[in-house]
């Protein structure tokens, strides 16, 4: 049908017309508003003064079209416009809540491919004996539970419960690395859902790869168990995980969402659920466009990476 | 193998007994949560609440019993919404010969596909302060990019094949084609898509609820329940407890409900398949569903 070159082509077009899909939604937030969006900000108590002091401040009174050019134009120079409460530029309380969220998706990264891997081969090496249903039937229930639930059972067990490690994040500032008894929980949570589903896509593949006639063959030929294993087996049975952890890094970016609510974490996450209680428009536009083009991004690196190990695989372009 | 030989009913009965619980307190607990007693002080333990009292001093037992509904409803509701806008969509653009009519059907959604699902209710939800119909309908709202390509796949299959050819040279109408052919046939793989989602807007109705939308503060939704009464944890850790281990078991059932029926499946297809091949002259005629 179509030459295969064209593929990340058309990805990369594709990628283009999500990030300014994103652009355009995050715009329409205020376009949205019923009625007069400076009334309907005011809340409860439309005081004039404000009413005023907020069309002011969202350029009310020009076209529509305008005033999405120069939010654009702001855009390409990193203005993202100033906070309606506290009146701060935006740039800078996303400067603040960066480091934290940063930290917790990266520390959750790292853990991530070891211990699916870790689990996966676990498994698939004791196919149908106990270990394998102990980790098939754990990753098949955790995968599905919300990040909050398990997040406050975890505190009530490990915090409240045994005391062994604090509650909540509160009271360590951004200076998380210092407190890193703080950060188990929380990473752990971020973990449960994203390892959940790799550690089964890889089980699933090993255990095919396993059974190829080509393991078969090496076996024949004496090679080590872990040599076939690891150099044989898994480069096999990654190409699908590959693909998933596209997928998982829209969840990582909800489950920072929860996660910092619920472990008082002042990063991204905070700073959007403030601004959302707060009706901070400009605020939540930010928000929502470094978080949007993060996972628009991040999918396409993913989808193209993923077609490099494995072009058969079918990814949506 | 003796494993997965004697796995699949013994696996759907746990799957039933963890969601059994969470179920039955979700269909039937409204029906016993009788009158709303006088309120007691917040977050106390005893006092004739045998699970305390929650944030405001309700009785949280009534609480529990009255909170499960709105999840499983506004997820119940949120997937069939998503559905009766996917399936039309899909079907569409599995059938037409139109190519440009399928590209304009199914790209804008492929561009809505990469925004993460959460990030878009936040958004629309701080502007528009949805209750929990709006909540259902925003739910269903980013499921229907994923739901519509999987119609579309499932439906392109039946689609392709020489019955369909058959069908449209004998002059049926559109609706016998995909409904009566190509929505039948694809039942299967839908149902099967339909579990998987279920688990992901449950998932998303109850994380959305805990952040607070949808639902008033101070609603009685399983959710919102761990979120208000997360200050009295350290006094009073059932009125969290209670709620986060239903949400956990409705989840952790439901997906393995959905995993056990569908592990089932592939035996039985090769059932149907094999039998629809003994008699394949007959095939483009009546296909076994």
């Amino acid at each position: 049908m179509t030459a295969l070159w064209s593929w990340p082509a058309r990805r990369l077009l594709l990628g283009a017309g999500q990030t300014a899909a994103v652009v355009l939604l995050v715009f329409a937030l205020t376009e949205a508003l019923p009625g007069d969006a400076a009334v309907a900000l005011a809340g409860d108590q439309p005081d004039p003064g404000r009413i005023a002091a907020l069309r002011e401040a969202l350029h009310l009174d020009r076209p529509a079209h305008e005033r999405l050019a120069a939010w654009a134009a702001g855009l390409l120079h990193g203005d993202l416009g100033r906070s309606l409460t506290s009146g701060r530029p935006v740039s800078s309380l996303l400067a603040d809540g960066f480091a934290p969220t940063l930290l917790l998706a990266a520390l959750t990264l790292a853990l991530l491919i070891p211990a699916a891997v870790g689990l996966g081969v676990l498994a698939a090496r004791h196919e149908g004996r106990l270990a394998d249903r102990v980790i098939s039937a754990l990753t098949l229930g955790v995968y599905a539970v919300p990040e909050f639930a398990l997040g406050v059972l975890l505190v009530a067990l490990f915090a409240l419960r045994l005391g062994w490690l604090p509650p909540t994040a509160v009271g360590y500032g951004d200076d998380l690395l210092a407190h890193p008894a703080a950060l188990v929980l929380p990473v752990l949570v971020l973990l449960s859902r994203p390892v959940c589903s790799l550690a089964r896509l890889i089980r699933a593949g090993m255990t095919d790869a396993l059974a190829s006639p080509y393991v078969a063959h090496a076996r024949r030929c004496a090679i080590p168990g872990s040599r076939i294993r690891y150099a044989h087996a898994l480069p096999n049975a990654l190409a699908p995980a590959a693909q998933q952890l596209a997928r998982t890094v829209d969840w990582l970016l909800c489950g920072v969402i929860v996660v910092e609510a619920l472990f008082v974490i002042p990063g991204l996450g905070t700073v959007l659920m403030n601004a959302v209680a707060e009706r901070d428009v400009p605020v939540i536009q930010g928000l929502a466009l470094v978080f949007g083009v993060t996972a628009v991004l991040l999918n396409l690196g993913a989808d193209l990476v993923t077609h490099r190990f494995a072009p058969r695989a079918a990814v949506a372009a | 193998m003796t494993f997965r030989a004697r796995g699949g009913p013994g696996r759907c009965a746990l799957a039933l007994l963890i969601i059994a619980v969470p179920l039955l307190l979700a269909l039937l607990g409204p029906l016993f949560a009788g009158e709303p007693g006088p309120r007691a002080a917040s977050f106390t333990v005893g006092g004739g609440h045998w699970a305390g009292t929650d944030f405001v001093g309700r009785d949280v037992w009534r609480q529990v019993l009255l909170g499960g509904q709105p999840v499983v409803s506004t997820a119940l509701a949120a997937t069939a919404l998503a559905y009766a806008v996917a399936l039309p969509l899909g079907l569409i653009s599995a059938l037409t010969r139109r190519t440009w009519l399928e590209e304009l059907l199914m790209r804008p959604l492929d561009i809505l596909l990469a925004v993460p699902s959460l990030l878009t209710v936040l958004l629309v939800a701080a502007v528009l302060t949805p209750g929990a119909g709006g909540l259902a309908l925003l739910v269903a709202l980013v499921n229907i990019p994923d739901a519509a390509r999987t119609v579309r796949a499932a439906a392109a299959e039946a689609a392709s094949r020489p019955a369909v050819e058959a069908l449209r040279m004998q002059g049926e109408t559109w609706w016998r084609m995909a409904v009566g052919y190509v929505g039948r046939s694809s039942l299967r793989p839908l149902a099967a898509d339909a579990g998987v989602r279920l688990t992901g807007v449950l998932y998303l109705v109850a994380t959305a609820s805990f952040l607070g939308v949808g639902a008033e503060p101070d609603a009685a939704d399983w959710a919102v329940m761990v979120d208000r009464n997360r200050p009295g944890m350290f006094v009073q850790p059932w009125a969290v407890a209670l709620p986060a281990l239903l949400i956990v078991a409705l989840t952790t059932g439901t997906n393995l409900l959905v995993d056990a029926a569908l592990s089932r499946q592939p035996e039985h297809i090769r059932h149907t398949r094999k039998a629809r091949d003994s008699r394949t002259p007959k095939r483009n005629e009546k296909s076994s569903p």
